[in-house]
């Protein structure tokens, strides 16, 4: 089984959408896992049914014991973040302020400070509308994705694929370079780079990359909207030369995203003229090299 | 010498981990002594974040020459690693531990 990595650096080059299109053309070779947890959105091409739900416990947060607590008032002192109210006399936290440090419990005189698991969302096990198995998630308010739920979801897409003998885990991963980011390069073995011809999209594909060089793993790109800005392409197309990245594909600016995505669709179903052959042709050639050993000798 | 593996099991034929932060497992092998132990890592990997940085300050503690792995640690593990004179050899992933410490004995593995 070979895991394969979607990610752009970048938010808003097309990644979920180029992920939801592969995952219609691979149909049952592939269990998909959304890992762009913060703004989980493939959910809405896909259709899952939530068939399994589980709570997820990431982070900690902070809870006074009013019984104990002696209104000293250290812990508003210290709590870079005012999470600590203070309600006719009486401490409190409040939620969306905590960001769990603990500085508040470690000071407390009277131990009247606990920091407790938070619960932040659930998780899913559900069936797509095209009969694929899918792992995903959904955080509470002002609740943040984590290498921890990165690292639940894709070991569970993991385990199903290998129970259903899928070929593929297909990961769409989360923008940025941070914790989530590392999460699901970690234990990948192929990564797809979905970037777009502007100054940032250059810009954070080479921030991304570095970390996926960091991780020894082979890379291939897309450049969605090429004809945008000719000149960042092919400064773009320089890079992957110059890195040694597999340049799949160019994909010119076409509103089919939107309009595909208004009507839940794929690309591909919503254009098939325009999406059917570039995009086959990119997953193909994806299988193929991760047949022949996706990662870097 | 100790040689570290990022396992998902606690025996010589539990299948590697590919990641490094949140491996479930350490396991140490000392070749001279034929002696394992087994380090649980189960707590470092359900840190929300930065299990990473967690994971080689413990392999810090167990004090290995040798550190058998996945694809890698990510940057800041890499960091904190890079002040041990502690060689990490990746490549592992699709290995039981001990096929990984035949192909490290070979120098089939890439040294990271």
């Amino acid at each position: 089984m070979t895991e394969i990595v979607l990610i752009s650096g970048k938010g808003g080059t097309g990644k979920t959408s180029i992920a939801a299109a592969f995952s219609y053309l691979a149909g049952q070779d592939i269990v998909l896992a959304d890992c762009d947890v913060d703004a989980a959105d493939l959910h809405l091409l896909m259709q899952p049914d939530f068939n399994i739900a589980q709570n997820f416990y990431s982070g900690h947060i902070a809870e006074v014991n009013a019984d104990i607590c002696n209104q000293c008032g250290r812990c508003v002192e210290v709590c870079r973040f005012g999470a600590i109210t203070v309600m006719n006399g009486q401490y409190g936290v409040e939620h969306l302020n905590c960001e769990g440090c603990g500085y508040c419990s470690r000071i407390c005189p009277t131990n009247a400070i606990m920091m407790k698991n938070q619960n932040v969302g659930k998780w899913f096990i559900s069936n797509t509308r095209l009969g694929s198995s899918m792992v995903h998630a959904c955080l509470g308010i002002g609740a943040e994705n984590s290498g921890k739920l990165v690292a639940q979801v894709k070991k569970e897409a993991k385990r199903i694929a290998g129970e259903l003998h899928r070929d593929f885990v297909l990961v769409d991963g989360s923008p940025g370079i941070g914790c989530p980011v590392i999460s699901s390069l970690s234990g990948s073995d192929f990564v797809v780079l979905i970037t777009e011809p502007t100054v940032s999209g250059l810009h954070d594909l080479k921030r991304v990359f570095e970390m996926v060089k960091k991780f020894h793993i082979r890379a291939a790109c897309i450049i969605n909207k090429f004809d945008l800005n000719l000149k960042i392409t092919s400064e773009i197309e320089d890079f992957l030369k110059q890195e040694n990245i597999i340049h799949l594909v160019n994909i010119a600016f076409d509103d089919s995203f939107t309009k595909a995505m208004i009507k839940g669709q794929t690309v591909v179903e919503f254009s098939q003229r325009n999406f059917q052959q570039i995009l086959t042709e990119s997953w193909e050639k994806i299988k193929k090299i991760t047949k022949t050993g996706g990662k870097k000798e | 010498m100790k040689i570290a593996f990022t396992t998902k099991g606690s025996t010589w034929d539990s299948k590697m981990d590919p990641r490094f932060g949140r491996t479930e497992y350490i396991l140490i092998y000392d070749d001279e002594k034929d002696k394992f132990s087994v380090f649980d890592n189960r707590e470092n990997s359900n840190e929300a974040y930065g299990a990473g940085p967690l994971t080689a300050q413990k392999l810090f503690e167990l004090n290995p020459d040798v550190l058998i792995t996945g694809n890698g640690p990510g940057g800041n593990a890499a960091t904190v690693l890079g002040k041990s004179d502690m060689k990490i050899y990746i490549g592992a992933s699709d290995l039981c531990v001990k096929e990984a410490f035949e192909a490290y004995q070979k120098g089939e593995l890439e040294e990271f």
